[in-house]
């Protein structure tokens, strides 16, 4: 059983591959960040390859909840998101300052070293 | 944490994953961090020498980003896929460590909490 983490904040970083609505991977990187952040963890959520559009605006899933949406909630509570500049310009996010959600970096992958170096798991979701 | 473990399994090209995995390496050795690729399944195309996607899929040739990882890092090549694959030693490039399963085990187990394992 995990207990609250009062004493000593650990980091927990999520690295994600795969895009929204395709497959669960993004639901189960919010459902996993969400927990985290619930138990006191500090969570990274570093957005590889096609998890760059993820934190794109005005999605309009109709079958599907909006994973934008619940990516702005993570923020708010205070999980770390940044998104890899290769991957995000491949993918047409980078040069329009307004198309991602407030509070996304877009960084590059020499993040990731930094981010493992500073936690205590690490998690890839990838397909 | 002090080092990684990118776990390759798809193909060059037909995925960018290949590639990626590779480029996260590359970050992690230049900012001081050790560093290891593990090529199984079909990752271990990765690893084939004599690449020649420019001309065609022009992808950056990922046999010749081997060698911004080794011999910093190493790049280990899963025996029984390649038998699967009916792939050889002499089909690889130089930086290629073949590992059989009791050695793949012997590097996961050696591997501390300290190792991220990052599948690509």
């Amino acid at each position: 059983m995990v207990e609250n983490l009062q004493d000593e904040k650990k980091t927990l970083t999520i690295v994600l591959t795969e895009g929204p609505y395709r497959s669960q991977y993004v639901e189960m990187a919010h459902n996993i960040a969400e927990s985290a952040l619930n138990k006191g963890y500090g969570v990274n959520l570093f957005l590889y390859m096609d998890a760059t559009h993820i934190p794109k605006k005005n999605q309009n899933p109709h079958s599907f909840p909006n994973v934008g949406e619940r990516m702005k909630h993570l923020i708010k509570k205070g999980a770390e998101v940044r998104a890899c500049v290769r991957c995000a310009t491949a993918r047409g996010h980078a040069c329009d300052r307004e198309s991602y959600l407030k509070g996304v970096s877009i960084t590059s992958v020499y993040d990731i070293p930094g981010w493992v170096r500073d936690s205590d798991k690490v998690i890839t979701l990838s397909g | 944490m002090n080092s990684v473990l990118i776990i390759v399994d798809k193909a060059p090209y037909g995925y960018e994953d290949t590639f990626s995995g590779f480029y996260v390496a590359i970050a992690c050795l230049n900012r001081g961090m050790a560093s290891d690729v593990l090529l199984v399944g079909d990752g271990i195309y990765a690893a084939i020498k004599d690449q020649e996607p420019v001309g065609s899929v022009n992808y950056p040739n990922v046999g010749e980003l081997s060698y911004l990882i080794f011999p910093e890092g190493n790049i280990f090549v899963h025996l029984e896929s390649m038998q699967d694959r009916g792939i050889v030693e002499d089909d690889l490039v130089e930086a290629a460590q073949i590992i059989n399963d009791k050695e793949l085990y012997d590097i996961i187990k050696s591997k501390t909490k300290k190792t991220a394992f990052i599948r690509i």
